[in-house]
């Protein structure tokens, strides 16, 4: 069988000769018995072959397009009172700078021992809701009278949400999981790297920068704030962050977890102050 | 790496729910940069009788996912032996979006009219996020609009109310959007049927 006639070479206009690139690389040269060997698999590395490793996530359509969030939630706040976790989120997703859905809740109810609050792109958070909501079915199903705890489900989303990341396929949230169990609170982080940890207060996005210190200062006394303390003190926290984040809003809502169970407050609305604007000329 | 720069519907698309059905609307322009390919184009997608989506971002990705939704819908209204749910339809968007959520360019409305709750608007925003509202827009022109939207929108509208702040919205976006223009497309789903209309010209509020 005769070979297709190689097509004659391009000239750049250096001069350099191009040679077209055949589609099929397993079989190349026909000359005289040699003949390269065929790939071990397809889709990966074949040997004397330059591979370029096309991951799930990067890019891997048209190239022009990266893992980017879409409309996207901003900060979570978290502390720990004295019988229970609270946790407080406003309600809005932003489309860039556009506020564009205003009535989004980003709190989420787990079981009756934990709550769950998102920030970052919320169509990952929903797609989140969607396998936490299957698995507690999935676990109430088993009927034996267990359910998941804070700490466990903080584990299991680690693991989730590092495996994605390895996989450069991240679920693109900060999370925030509070809860009661065993008559003991428990309030963790977890990111859209895999990083996590636990600490008596937490915030995610901007509220890392703004609240945590206020909420810190909180702490260092001797005793964990009372239940209404802790919540003023975190309408306190959403006021500056309303002030000072631009995508933040004032409409939020909050979850209080207690021995009792799980309590969402909201949407409630944030009165802000601006005195000062009349002190300033 | 030369390839056509593709027409894309920028567009304005609007969907508003009332009680009995929901009204939507959008533009008629799709522009290939700054020609204006098709000045008669008709964004308002039917995915199954009484289920519309208007669609915006890029004309190839919205097609091919609606055309995917028209068809499961059809074949699961086929089992169900009922007219199927809007929030299915929009349920079937949003995976679609959300799974090639990398490599589509796509917003996309769902609204329409089943037995079960009656009028009910779906927005699918880029990112595969899902979304019900009483109203909803999507495309270039929208941006220009909410101001007007949030300070004209009332709960509780009838039907000829929606139809006229649909239309009086999408002019005005199409005023101030060069990618948006042509005539005004609307719809009305109701449980009775899809009545379409069309404004154009000296009959744009």
């Amino acid at each position: 069988m005769a070979d297709k006639p190689r097509p004659p070479p391009l000239r750049q206009a250096g001069g350099v000769e191009i040679r077209r690139r055949r589609r099929n690389r397993g079989v190349t040269k026909m000359e005289a018995g040699a003949a390269a060997p065929p790939p071990l698999w397809s889709g990966g590395p074949a040997p004397g072959e330059v591979f370029i490793p096309r991951g799930s996530g990067i890019g891997a359509g048209p190239g022009r397009r990266t893992l980017s969030p879409m409309v996207t939630g901003t900060s979570v706040l978290g502390l720990k009172f004295s019988g229970g976790v609270i946790l407080a989120a406003d309600t809005v997703g932003s489309y860039g700078s556009l506020a564009r859905f205003r009535g989004i809740s980003r709190l989420l109810k787990v079981n009756d021992s934990t709550v769950l609050g998102a920030s970052g792109d919320l169509a990952d958070f929903q797609h989140l809701r969607q396998l936490l909501e299957q698995m507690v079915i999935d676990e109430e199903l088993l009927g034996d009278g267990h359910s998941y705890s804070p700490r466990a489900l903080h584990s299991w989303l680690t693991r989730l949400l590092y495996n994605r990341r390895s996989k450069i396929n991240p679920l693109w949230n900060s999370v925030l999981i509070a809860g009661v169990y065993g008559g003991e609170s428990f309030l963790g982080y977890v990111d859209m790297l895999g990083v996590a940890y636990e600490a008596p207060s937490l915030a995610t996005g901007f509220g890392a920068y703004l609240a945590q210190p206020l909420l810190r200062a909180a702490l260092e006394r001797d005793r964990l704030p009372s239940r209404e303390e802790a919540r003023e003190l975190l309408e306190r926290c959403l006021r500056v962050l309303y002030y000072r984040d631009a995508r933040s809003f004032n409409r939020y809502e909050v979850a209080v977890v207690t021995e009792q169970g799980v309590e969402l407050e909201g949407p409630l609305t944030l009165e802000a102050n601006w005195d000062i604007a009349h002190a300033v000329r | 790496q030369r390839t056509p720069s593709l027409p894309s519907p920028q567009t304005t698309i609007m969907a508003v729910e009332f009680d009995g059905g929901v009204v939507i609307g959008a533009d008629s322009r799709t522009t290939t940069g700054s020609y204006i390919a098709n000045r008669v184009t008709d964004k308002l997608t039917p995915v199954h009788d009484r289920i519309f989506c208007c669609r915006s971002g890029s004309a190839a990705d919205t097609q091919a996912v609606a055309d995917a939704v028209a068809y499961q819908l059809a074949f699961h209204s086929v089992e169900l032996e009922e007219p199927p749910r809007v929030r299915t339809a929009a349920r079937l968007f949003q995976q679609s979006c959300y799974r090639y959520r990398e490599e589509l360019s796509a917003g996309i409305i769902v609204a329409g009219w089943d037995p079960r709750r009656g009028g009910q608007v779906y927005v699918v925003p880029m990112g595969g996020l899902l979304l019900r509202q009483p109203f909803a827009v999507g495309g270039s022109g929208s941006s220009y609009i909410y101001g007007f939207l949030d300070a004209t929108f009332q709960p509780g509208m009838t039907r000829s109310q929606c139809q006229e702040f649909v239309a009086r919205a999408l002019a005005l976006a199409m005023v101030r959007d060069g990618s948006s223009g042509g005539v005004i497309r609307l719809a009305a789903i109701t449980e009775e049927g899809v009545e379409r209309t069309v404004l154009a010209g000296s009959d744009l509020p």
